[in-house]
């Protein structure tokens, strides 16, 4: 990999003309571009997918750049993700009519017979088979007939990702759930929960170490419910901090149930970074019950204030789903106060949305969406107020900083609590940790960023 | 060891035949599957469906690990989409079954020297029955909900003294009323591991009485029906 490639730290494909390596095999001329909608998973499996395109030879190229492959790895989590799937989908078959399509993802899935009968997409690759997107397209371009079917079935197969497209990159640990939640499609798209092996989690900790990372990001999407043999998430965890180098450890989004307090005292080691983002979904009882998830607002608090009596700073951010069927007023409010006692400095608000097959669609009393879109602007609202308490909290405080983005005097990144922000420095390199004293803001709303002083370069 | 078990309980997506239906009151049934290579752990549900029919739904097994069949208990929803379907299907139709499915259910050892609280409404009591065939030992009581006796479904098979049928409709269980109300008024061991089964309304008051009482949520299990 040469040093001066862009990174690219949204879901967009690779900025222009930027080849990720040196094009070594028969694909040299071809050019790919990906587009990845979702969820960090999601992300995860392109990065990777990416990597293997790069290692091929493939040119990654954006979507207006006439690219001869397409991959669109889409997601199916609420209707507006269809709804945004089926559009970049459309967008990027008219822009590129002579392209290979392949769709992916979650979509993929749910929508498998539909998609496949699309004559504007070549290929529709199930989840479980995306990881061997670079095998189906090799073989179209060398004039073998390969159905997506035929390709392995490997949730697991990613390569590390390489250096250059991020600044963290994720390490998957497990797919699917089983928790059927009544909202959620995911059980239906990701299939039941499987657990990646220890040693080939612990090789792809080593190898994303050794391709430069300096933060890992543990991913799949029931991460707490890991068990490989007698290996439950805690050891794994422990096992991944024990892994020489220096790097520091998040963790992605986690359900909130079955923490003990050695789960807590993990975070007391120096790689693992004091940030969690839980998802409590209501802070309704009765609305958690309908919703079958695993844990009462109560169980959720322990959680909380173990953590805070541990790190009186630890940061903690939340998905909150408003007008599930039969939300009352009281229920809502029940989520305002929850939002508010717990103090996140971030919530991820989702209006509820019908997923087609699940236990919800078949519930009573569905909220109407003008109720929906009320609530979810009050979460809104109360989550940038959480948001500037927080940082305010902050203030005097010392950060190490890993830099995402650096112009020549500026630079910026997020710092141990997953909090951004930003500093003056000459000529900052990117991936460097620097320690930072916060002093301010600028920006506003979700858009908050912390702004502080270099205080001396860490790594 | 524990890999060769877990591969053993796999999704085994695959079509069983209806082998018997047992007609337990007016709207409730049993349907008797064979159990074939089918492993699960007491408490678990499947997710079932009907052959030809594009739509599922969960049910907990019914009855217990070392049983020669499968069972599942279905009670027909009045304008159900899926149970009346059910109640259709006759001797030798193909069914399909995904799973098994949950957390539902304590470990084998637990059972050995625990006390449990068993508490369900209407069909709930199914994850029950296939806990107490498969652990004959276990030291539990059985709270039942339901609107008319006749709806103490295999009644029989619990030693009087550990089955509390609660009728709200009719005098003839043990309780005359809801099944919290019986609740209330109960007293539990400290250690006591309370399960509960059924729809979320009943789940939800006997939750808040539990926790009244002073037992921790982490004692507390919960199965959601609808
Ligand atoms: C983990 C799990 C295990 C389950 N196990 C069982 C079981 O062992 N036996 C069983 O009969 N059902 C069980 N159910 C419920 C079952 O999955 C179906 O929802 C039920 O059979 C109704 O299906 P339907 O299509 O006819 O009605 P739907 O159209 O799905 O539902 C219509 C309405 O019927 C009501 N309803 C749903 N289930 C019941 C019920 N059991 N008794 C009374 N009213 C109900 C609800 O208000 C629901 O909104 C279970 C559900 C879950 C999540």
């Amino acid at each position: 990999m040469s040093k001066n490639k862009s990174p690219h730290t949204d879901s967009l494909s690779p900025l222009s003309g930027r080849g990720l390596g040196e094009a070594s095999g028969e694909a040299v001329g071809l050019r790919v571009a990906f587009k990845t909608l979702g969820c960090r998973l999601n992300q995860y499996e392109t990065d990777a997918l990416v990597t293997d395109f790069d290692k091929a030879g493939y040119q990654l190229v954006s979507f207006d750049e006439s690219p001869d492959v397409v991959v669109v790895n889409t997601c199916t989590v609420t209707n507006q993700s269809d709804q945004k799937s089926r559009t970049v989908i459309s967008q990027a078959a008219r822009k590129n009519k002579d392209a290979v399509v392949v769709v992916t993802g979650c979509m993929a899935n749910n929508f498998k017979e539909k998609l496949e009968s699309q004559d504007n997409i070549t290929f529709v690759v199930e989840n479980n088979r995306k990881s061997s997107v670079l095998a189906l397209v090799d073989a179209h371009f060398s004039g073998e007939i390969l159905h997506p079917n035929q390709l392995p079935q490997d949730v697991f197969r990613y390569e590390p990702v390489q250096k250059s497209l991020h600044t963290r990159s994720a390490v998957k640990i497990q797919d699917g759930c089983d928790n059927f939640c009544t909202f959620c499609i995911i059980p239906m798209v990701r299939g039941r929960a499987v657990s990646r092996p220890v040693a080939d989690v612990l090789e792809s900790v080593r190898k994303t170490i050794e391709n430069g990372f300096k933060e890992i990001v543990i991913t799949g999407v029931n991460i707490g419910r890991y068990e490989d043999g007698e290996t439950r998430f805690e050891d794994l965890l422990v096992k991944i901090l024990d892994v020489p180098g220096d790097f520091r450890v998040r963790i992605s989004s986690l359900e909130p149930d079955g923490f003990g307090d050695r789960f807590v005292e993990l975070f007391s080691h120096p790689k693992l970074m004091p940030h969690l983002h839980l998802c409590l979904q209501s802070g309704s009882e009765k609305t958690l019950l309908r919703m079958r998830r695993m844990y009462d607002v109560g169980q959720f608090r322990k959680t909380i204030h173990q953590f805070r009596s541990f790190y009186p700073e630890f940061n903690f951010t939340t998905d909150i789903i408003v007008g599930f069927p039969g939300e009352t007023e009281e229920e809502f409010h029940q989520t305002i106060e929850a939002v508010k006692e717990f103090n996140f400095s971030h919530v991820h608000t989702f209006k509820y949305s019908v997923r087609k097959g699940t236990r919800a669609e078949r519930l009573e009393n569905h909220v109407p969406e003008k109720i929906k879109t009320a609530r979810s602007l009050q979460i809104r609202e109360l989550s940038e107020e959480n948001k500037l308490r927080y940082y305010q909290s902050l203030l005097g405080k010392i950060q190490n900083v890993l830099v995402e983005k650096a112009t020549k005097t500026k630079a910026s990144g997020y710092g141990d609590l997953y909090v951004p922000v930003e500093f003056q420095g000459k000529d900052i390199q990117k991936n460097t940790v620097h320690t930072i004293k916060l002093t301010g803001f600028s920006g506003e709303g979700e858009r908050l960023v912390l702004v502080g002083e270099l205080v001396g370069l860490c790594v | 060891m524990m890999s060769l078990i877990k591969h053993e309980i796999k999704i085994d997506e695959s079509f069983y035949k209806v082998e018997e239906i047992r007609q337990l009151t007016r709207e409730t049934f049993s349907l008797i599957l064979p159990k074939a290579r089918f492993a699960f752990k007491a408490g678990q549900h499947i997710s079932l469906g009907i052959y030809g029919d594009y739509q599922s739904r969960e049910y907990s097994i019914y009855s217990g690990i070392k049983d020669d069949h499968l069972e599942v208990l279905v009670k027909e929803v009045n304008n159900g989409y899926f149970t009346p379907k059910l109640r259709k299907l006759k001797v030798g139709d193909l069914v399909e079954i995904h799973g098994p499915f949950g957390n539902f259910g304590m470990e084998p050892k637990a059972t050995e020297t625990g006390k449990f609280v068993f508490i369900a409404s209407g069909t709930g009591i199914a994850p029950f029955r296939s806990i107490a065939r498969t652990y004959p030992e276990i030291d539990y009581a059985l709270i039942h909900g339901v609107r008319y006796t006749t709806e103490a479904y295999d009644r029989n098979e619990y030693p009087g003294d550990r089955y509390i049928l609660c009728s709200s409709r009719d005098t003839k269980g043990t309780y005359h009323g809801r099944l919290t109300g019986y609740l209330k008024n109960c007293t539990f061991a400290a250690e006591t591991q309370f399960y509960l089964c059924g729809n979320s309304d009943m789940i939800f008051d006997a939750l808040e009485i539990l926790k009244e009482m002073g037992f921790e949520r982490d004692q507390i299990h919960c199965e959601v029906y609808f």
